[in-house]
């Protein structure tokens, strides 16, 4: 733990806290939820605020009527799909750059991330698990590839080199070479924004879902759905299916391999429609 | 984007995923996107320069007749059979055709519980087979992602890995 916290510790960049993500969830498990401290928190950020009304009058939703009121914005839109909005709006943020030291393009992560994020959260709804949890764990699984690519930036071959030679995943070379690893960088950053443990822990071992203790599977979800959106292309970068198979998050979520076409097929569906929905937000 | 710049004179025609194309117009370049696990399959004439490219998801449309007679290029089966005939419809016989196929990447699993890449494989050379055909060139499985592209005019066939600027060249103009 010390040396992913002195690692984040000396990096040059750090990516702004989206607080407003925490402080949504927690909003977001009370019974009797009031709106309008949705709209406070949207509210503090112009460019978000821009980003919900521009959603909520496009015609993807239908509007008939144009709205330049947040409230109603909210109110029209729905608590949840606000919330997503957000969580989308602030991962593009955080995810939308070129990433170099992993020979990822500009937007290449942000689309791998909304791919797992929306893929996961088609699996929770199937069997009936915490959507908007699982939806905000996939969307934030690689922030930690943000911080790690300022450091391979330079060694990056070496990365490729290791990887190829030993046949070891990205993750093990990571550790190998700088000591830290993305999922534990990432994992870490989340605590510090604040984010509840269940997220803290996912993310931590999303390429390793047995070690997720109590959340191993909020793990799985993520898992899957990062094999699944390889699987379909979105996996970008440098031998980015340099990934360990891991079983376990079948049998954690009760499904065997013969699931995968299933949930193949139903992650084309949910990515076709938020191609067109996150192209706005974007 | 993991997507290949445009050409002086050709072009570019994205194929989208679960689709198919066959052209006979020598000016375009037929794109896939990135094929992660899924196989892109290109066929093309140089006689009569009619070209097509598939990128297909899955082996098997028995999974799903409905989706499959809705998008048949999702399945290779389904999607396969679509581009010959789509070929045969622009007079091309299918002895000429030359395959060329790409993708199917597969992560490190000893379990084989995520060979997608590796099924589509053995089912698309199962498929060929049965129409008494084979594959020209191929760049299949690994570790990379990548996207194909065939131009119609030229025939050529290349390659583009993700993370990587340079293109690779499968087959010669």
């Amino acid at each position: 733990m010390q040396a992913v916290d002195d690692y984040i510790n000396r990096v040059r960049f750090l990516p702004p806290a989206p607080r407003i993500v925490p402080e949504l969830m927690k909003l977001l498990k009370q019974t009797d939820l009031d709106s309008s401290k949705v709209v406070k928190l949207v509210s503090y950020d112009p460019a978000l605020t821009a980003n919900v009304l521009r959603i909520c009058n496009s015609a993807y939703f239908g509007a008939a009527t144009t709205t330049c009121d947040l409230q109603e914005a909210v109110t029209r839109l729905g608590f949840q799909q606000v919330y997503q909005l957000v969580t989308a709006v602030m991962g593009a943020r955080m995810l939308g750059a070129s990433q170099p030291g992993y020979g990822l393009d500009d937007g290449e992560l942000w689309k791998h991330s909304i791919a797992v994020a929306v893929t996961a959260q088609m699996m929770a709804r199937k069997l009936s698990d915490d959507e908007n949890l699982i939806f905000t764990a996939a969307l934030l699984h690689d922030i930690g590839k943000i911080i790690l690519a300022q450091a391979l930036e330079t060694i990056y071959p070496k990365l490729v080199r290791e990887t190829e030679m030993n046949q070891q995943s990205l993750l093990e070379s990571e550790k190998k070479l700088l000591g830290v690893q993305h999922a534990e960088v990432g994992a870490r950053l989340l605590e510090r924004w604040k984010f509840p443990p269940n997220i803290v822990a996912s993310v931590w071992f999303h390429h390793s879902p047995k070690g997720a203790g109590n959340h191993q599977r909020l793990a799985s979800y993520i898992y899957l759905a990062d094999m699944i959106a390889h699987f379909m292309g979105h996996g970008y970068g440098h031998l980015a299916f340099a990934l360990r198979g891991r079983s376990e998050a079948l049998t954690i979520l009760g499904l065997t391999s013969e699931s995968i076409p299933q949930f193949l097929m139903e992650s084309f569906d949910e990515m076709r429609t938020v191609e067109a929905l996150f192209s706005l937000a974007a | 984007m993991l997507t290949i710049e445009r050409t002086e004179t050709a072009r570019l025609f994205m194929v989208e995923l679960a689709d198919l194309m066959v052209s006979q117009d020598p000016g375009l370049v037929l794109c896939t996107f990135p094929l992660g696990a899924c196989l892109g399959i290109a066929v093309y004439d140089p006689v009569t320069r009619v070209g097509g490219v598939l990128h297909s998801m899955l082996p098997d449309s028995s999974i799903d007749p409905k989706r499959a007679a809705a998008r048949p290029g999702m399945f290779l089966d389904t999607g396969l059979a679509m581009l010959l005939e789509y070929a045969c419809n622009l007079k091309v016989k299918k002895e000429n055709l030359l395959v060329y196929v790409a993708g199917g990447s597969e992560v490190m699993d000893e379990t084989a519980c995520f060979n997608i890449g590796k099924r589509n494989y053995s089912v698309l050379t199962r498929l060929l087979a049965n129409y008494g055909m084979s594959i020209h060139a191929e760049d299949v499985g690994g570790l990379t992602n990548r996207i194909m592209q065939l131009n119609l005019g030229t025939g050529a066939v290349r390659l583009k890995y993700s993370g990587q600027s340079k293109m690779k060249t499968l087959c010669k103009p």
